[in-house]
């Protein structure tokens, strides 16, 4: 059994299909407006003027990042709920507890990545739980195992962190210092430091 | 602009009721001098006032729950969430209210007794206005997590409960003067009363209307991109609003001058006197009103 468990995210082979985002909806029936992971386009770029030739290039760039809950080492939405319904448990794992959540939204207020989602129908409010039960079943989650360029991973974090190295802060996502996250990016060879960004989000309504 | 209206009414109603709480207090201590049976007869109209307040604010904040039903699990997190103590002390403040006025009401009990009542509800008052304070100021959201919150909210709380304690002493003192039982004492009593809530109503304004450029400062200079988002909510997209809410801080100070000015005019200004208790009251209201939909507003937080 894991100590904790993370999401390896590998950004120069993702290429955007949000097949991840389609396989969850679809693993943990999840209605419309409810996205459990989800894949931001992050974008920008600027002309480079050579003054010699009196020409001009674009120098624009483009890259995604999938991502969903980060069960962090320091959940803001573990220390904001007021039922205690929001609670880490085995493998590092932060999940709601349908029968205590009061639906306040607070949680999904205060989470820079938005992973609380809350359920108009059920009153509550719910998220990635890192498809425990297919991992009971000794099965990958539903994201990784539908990733068709093997951009998507998951493991304990400590050999995450060993193989791949401990970066997570990377624009648009916030600084891993906030909640520090339990997920490790292989970054995009033009990706920007979260902070640092220059770029703007793309797809601002399918996040 | 109707973001989160059920939290509007519950902040702006916890922290009028709070800060009512806090200014009747201050009333009984700066007139300590004053005969108990004057104090009581000038002042308990206004504290009935209080309780029905609170009880609507939070019957108001069960509206956004997805799950009202188990209101009660939101204690759960005590010592942990700041939500939680908000909660907490939202129910000890209207639980021990309720107690104090009915026994005051009744005459209940040794005098002694329902000053420590009385004086141990304001604490927890002051604490509930905290308590919000801390709720909202997430690490997430710039500009929210700035000590602007908590002075923000003791600003509303003692300029709104002071203003609506000011406008039921003078409702109340005409009405016993129209049934002709009241003594000069009590009159003069509320004239004191009045007169420093006025004032103490200019300074709050006063404060509010100054703090607008150090609290726009912090948002420009803030490192996040998240703070400049809100900046640029505030004075463009909701701009309409940020001027709505400084005419009627301006408007606010001049019905209170009016009011200081008839006060020392002596009796002849009398008549006037609860209109524009009334009038102040209503604009400043306004005024917070608007100010607290544009604190939800401008509500962006960091990341996606
Ligand atoms: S990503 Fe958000 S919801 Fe998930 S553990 Fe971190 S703070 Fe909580
Ligand atoms: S919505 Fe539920 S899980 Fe989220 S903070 Fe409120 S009670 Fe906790």
């Amino acid at each position: 059994m894991a100590k904790q468990l993370a999401f390896y995210f590998d950004q120069t082979k993702c290429t955007g299909c949000k097949a991840c985002v389609i396989a969850c909806k679809d693993k943990h029936d999840l209605p419309v407006g409810v996205r459990w992971r989800r894949v931001a386009e992050y974008s920008g770029g600027l002309w480079l003027v050579d003054e010699r030739t009196g020409t001009m290039t674009q120098d624009v760039f483009s890259y995604y990042t999938s991502y969903s809950c980060n069960h962090c080492d320091d959940p803001i939405c573990v220390e904001a709920c007021p039922s205690t319904a929001m609670r880490k448990g085995e493998n590092g794992i932060v999940k709601v507890e349908p029968e205590i959540c009061i639906g306040c939204k607070y949680c999904a207020m205060a989470c820079p990545y938005s992973a609380p989602q809350f359920n108009e129908a059920k009153g509550v409010m719910t998220k990635c739980d890192f498809c425990s039960d297919r991992l009971a079943a000794g099965q990958t989650p539903a994201c990784v195992a539908a990733c068709p360029s093997r951009a998507l991973d998951f493991g304990e974090v400590a050999e995450l962190r060993a193989k791949y190295g401990a970066m997570a802060s990377i624009e648009p996502l916030p600084a891993a210092s906030v909640t520090k996250p339990n997920l490790v990016i292989s970054p995009h060879h033009r990706a920007q430091v979260s902070g640092t960004g220059t770029g703007r989000i793309g797809n601002p309504k399918e996040i | 602009m109707l973001h989160e209206l059920p939290l509007v009414i519950f902040t702006i109603a916890a922290q009028m009721s709070a800060g009512s709480f806090i200014v009747l207090g201050l009333i009984h201590l700066l007139g300590a001098k004053v005969p108990q049976e004057t104090m009581d007869r000038v002042t308990d109209p206004a504290l009935y006032a209080v309780g029905p307040l609170l009880v609507l604010g939070m019957a108001a904040s069960t509206l956004h729950l997805g799950s009202p039903l188990r209101a009660a699990n939101s204690l759960l997190h005590l010592g942990g969430s700041w939500l939680s103590a908000e909660i907490f002390a939202g129910s000890a403040f209207a639980g021990l209210g309720a107690v104090f006025a009915f026994l005051q009401w009744k005459k209940l009990g040794p005098h002694v007794l329902r000053q420590v009542l009385a004086v141990l509800t304001a604490a927890v008052g002051a604490f509930l206005v905290f308590a919000i304070s801390q709720v909202y100021s997430l690490r997430t959201v710039p500009a929210w997590a700035t000590y602007f919150t908590p002075v923000r909210f003791f600003i509303t709380a003692l300029l709104l409960g002071g203003l609506a304690v000011g406008a039921a002493l003078v409702i109340a003192a005409q009405r016993r003067e129209a049934k002709g039982v009241e003594t000069p004492e009590a009159a003069a009593l509320v004239g004191r009363s009045v007169r420093g809530i006025a004032l103490g109503g200019l300074f709050g304004l006063g404060a509010k209307y100054i703090g607008q450029p150090a609290y726009i400062g912090y948002l420009g200079t803030h490192p996040e991109q998240a703070a400049r988002e809100s900046l640029d909510l505030l004075v463009n997209t909701y701009g309409v609003y940020s001027a709505a809410q400084n005419i009627l801080t301006f408007a606010g100070i001049a019905a209170l001058f009016f009011m200081l000015y008839r006060m020392a005019d002596g009796n002849a200004g009398k008549r006037l006197m609860p209109t524009a208790a009334i009038v102040a009251f209503v604009l400043v209201l306004a005024g917070e009103v608007i100010g607290r939909m544009l604190f939800y507003a401008s509500m962006v937080r960091i990341g996606v």
